[in-house]
């Protein structure tokens, strides 16, 4: 049974530029969305990725009949709800249960049934007894937790899901995730966009990779993701990559990336400032000449936050042979502030810089509080006293 | 639920079909206009009171000037009574228009976020001005008493009445709004438009001032045939000028569903232009 049927959309946007000096503005046509076609089957998850302005949100908007398409036909079968962000539909007067009844109205819910999952939504934004309080009063965060409470807690047979999981602390975008998980298990369909790759190829069974209002690829997350991957990477290394590939037909596959703290034990991640070894497990296909390993930590919308890799450390060749094989990396100070990392690593040739494979997984890396960090990163660092003799000198880290 | 997407060109014309998709949205048009009621009283000191005030003070207002200073005839009947009853249901139209014109502008936040029945929006504002309405009649009672006017079985015309002016100013209001959602200029011109339909209309002087030669024009704004006929059945008398009421029935009959169905045209393409 197909849930969500796309043929042949487009979606066209007049646009007046301003006018220059002394000329009439010339209006030029505009599509966010041209020809789309594609299909969503009942009960799977469909993840849209793509550069800004791909046409991404534009799919979302006319499916959610925000907006209609300039042409063709969108055919849908069960009861639509978007999991967006409606903080702004609450109105600052009204109390946090009463805006629950008003943003679940908006959101399409009947007043009986937001009455029958009131005590679940107040539970699970975590607000407590600022539940009857004017909304005026809450902080910024209370209120973005109660309005994806609401959102979270609609009952629909199709979801759409933009770009929601970036609200909120590391705590309230696991409770996301989990809820999501188990909306995607009683057999949702789900519609999901987003630019955190990372929980495009976690939650998702199929990916479309959209690009300036077509569809550039789709398939498997992994493939797709990769085939993104290509498409961004605009340095010259990923453009040799492309021409490299078939020069050097070495293939690797990262199976996993594992944790391990200093007496050996596998661990969900470290603290600020304490030690953490990253274990890199590689399926070698065939053997490579010289191989650079890299492992990467992503913060949540998908920037490379820190990057540890085999070539900084060892300027002499580094051959994998086939079969499969471990690297450690052992970083003795963890830099990262507290917080929820993805984590991914990939396998390149070195002379080519190919990327042999690229690998996002659904490995999470979890930093707890530990050194007191104020800007960016930990670093090590200690001090003394630079004005006296040098046996009266202290030492201590901060 | 089975929902096929087309583009705006086709389907606006199908009143039947907005109305049903209308339908399943009465628990948002009931909670938004519960919540446009409340809210629009929780801030103010003086709460329900300012809604029987309005009307009450233009009464005292267009006593003094048009009844005191320029002696406008008021048919026999205390000025101050003759302006309220006209005053209650022009004070619904025009804050029902006034709010129900801007509510899309001011809900761009929801517009572009989230889909419902657009209309709704105005809608509510209507509501919320019936509310005020409901609390003005009160006031109105109050009035009667003080001048000795005993109710009679007239006042029942007031419950049609008030259908027709509703449907009239749901009319207008949609018709504004769709078109300020594109252009500005209607809110800002719009206080402007309803002080001078308000003067267009038998609110502050009687019918019977109005020269013959501009009667027909006069009779097509329906505002003139519905604010007459309130005024009639409030002061407890039948109406005096049916052709004027008639010929508002046939103008909001033929406006409305064009005015329903601009709107929808209008609704496909609105969180676009926004």
């Amino acid at each position: 049974m197909i849930d969500i049927r796309f043929d042949g959309v487009s979606k066209r946007y007049r646009i007046r530029r301003p006018a220059a000096a002394g000329e009439a503005p010339t209006p030029g046509d505009f599509w966010a969305v041209r020809d789309v076609t594609f299909e969503v089957p009942h009960g799977e998850t469909l993840g849209i990725i793509g550069p800004n302005g791909a046409g991404k949100s534009t799919v979302l908007k006319l499916l959610s009949r925000i907006t209609a398409p300039s042409a063709g036909t969108i055919t849908l079968d069960g009861r639509v709800a978007a999991l967006i962000e409606v903080g702004s539909g609450f109105h600052p007067e009204l109390t946090g249960r009463e805006n629950i009844f008003l943003s679940g109205s908006i959101l399409g819910m009947k007043r009986r049934e937001i009455a029958a999952k009131l005590e679940r939504i107040i539970e699970f934004s975590g607000v407590g007894s600022f539940i009857d309080v004017p909304v005026k009063w809450y902080s910024s965060g209370m209120y973005v937790r109660l309005g994806f409470a609401i959102a979270a807690h609609l009952e629909a047979d199709i979801l759409l899901v933009d770009e929601v999981l970036a609200v909120g602390d590391a705590a309230f975008q696991l409770q996301c995730y989990e809820r999501i998980g188990e909306l995607r298990r009683q057999g949702t369909t789900m519609l999901f966009i987003s630019h955190d790759l990372t929980s495009v190829d976690r939650l998702c069974d199929r990916v479309l990779l959209m690009n300036a209002g077509v569809i550039a690829a789709a398939g498997s997350p992994r493939d797709v993701i990769r085939a993104y991957d290509q498409m961004t990477d605009d340095n010259s290394a990923g453009r040799l990559a492309d021409a490299a590939h078939v020069a050097m037909p070495g293939a690797a596959r990262v199976v996993d990336v594992t944790f391990r703290n200093e007496h050996g034990e596998e661990v969900r991640g470290t603290r600020t400032g304490g030690p953490l070894c990253a274990r890199v497990d590689i399926d070698v296909l065939s053997p490579i000449a010289d191989a650079v390993v890299e492992v990467f930590y992503y913060s949540r919308d998908g920037r490379t936050l820190h990057c540890q890799q085999t070539t900084a450390l060892t300027p002499e060749m580094l051959p994998l042979w086939e079969g499969r094989r471990s690297l450690e990396f052992t970083c003795p100070e963890m830099g990262l502030q507290p917080g929820v990392y993805a984590v991914g690593a990939s396998v390149r040739d070195r002379t080519s810089a190919a990327a042999l494979d690229w690998w996002y997984g659904t490995r999470l890396l979890m930093i707890e509080p530990g050194k007191n960090v104020r800007g960016y990163f930990y670093a090590p660092h200690s001090w003394r006293w630079a004005d006296v003799a040098e046996r009266q000198r202290h030492s201590a880290d901060v | 639920m089975h929902v096929v997407i087309r583009p705006a060109s086709r389907g606006w014309l199908r009143i039947d079909q907005h109305l049903r998709t209308l339908a399943a949205y009465t628990d948002l048009l009931y909670t938004l206009s519960l919540h446009r009621i409340s809210v629009r009283y929780k801030q103010t000191v003086a709460g329900v009171l300012w809604a029987v005030l309005q009307p009450l003070l233009m009464m005292v207002i267009f006593t003094i000037v048009f009844s005191k200073l320029a002696r406008i005839p008021s048919e026999g009947v205390p000025y101050a009574l003759f302006a309220y009853t006209a005053l209650l249901p022009w004070t619904l139209f025009s804050t029902a228009v006034a709010n129900g014109t801007n509510s899309l502008v001011t809900h761009t936040q929801l517009i572009t976020k989230v889909y419902f029945p657009r209309e709704i929006l105005p809608v509510t504002y209507l509501v919320a001005a019936l509310f005020d309405f409901v609390m003005g009649l009160v006031v109105l009672a109050l009035l009667m008493a003080w001048y000795r006017v005993p109710p009679t079985p007239y006042l029942l015309a007031v419950i049609p009445l008030l259908v027709l002016l509703c449907a009239w100013a749901l009319a207008v209001m949609l018709v504004l709004a769709a078109v300020q959602v594109r252009f500005r200029d209607v809110g800002v011109a719009l206080p402007v438009i309803v002080q001078l339909w308000m003067f267009a209309s038998p609110v502050i002087y009687p019918l019977s001032v109005v020269p013959g030669r501009w009667r027909w024009w006069y009779d097509v704004n329906p505002m003139t045939g519905i604010i007459a006929a309130f005024r009639d059945a409030l002061l407890q008398r039948p109406i005096g000028d049916v052709p004027a009421l008639q010929a508002g029935i046939v103008v909001t009959a033929v406006v409305l569903p064009i005015a329903y169905a601009f709107f929808k045209r209008a609704e496909a393409t609105m969180a676009d232009v926004i």
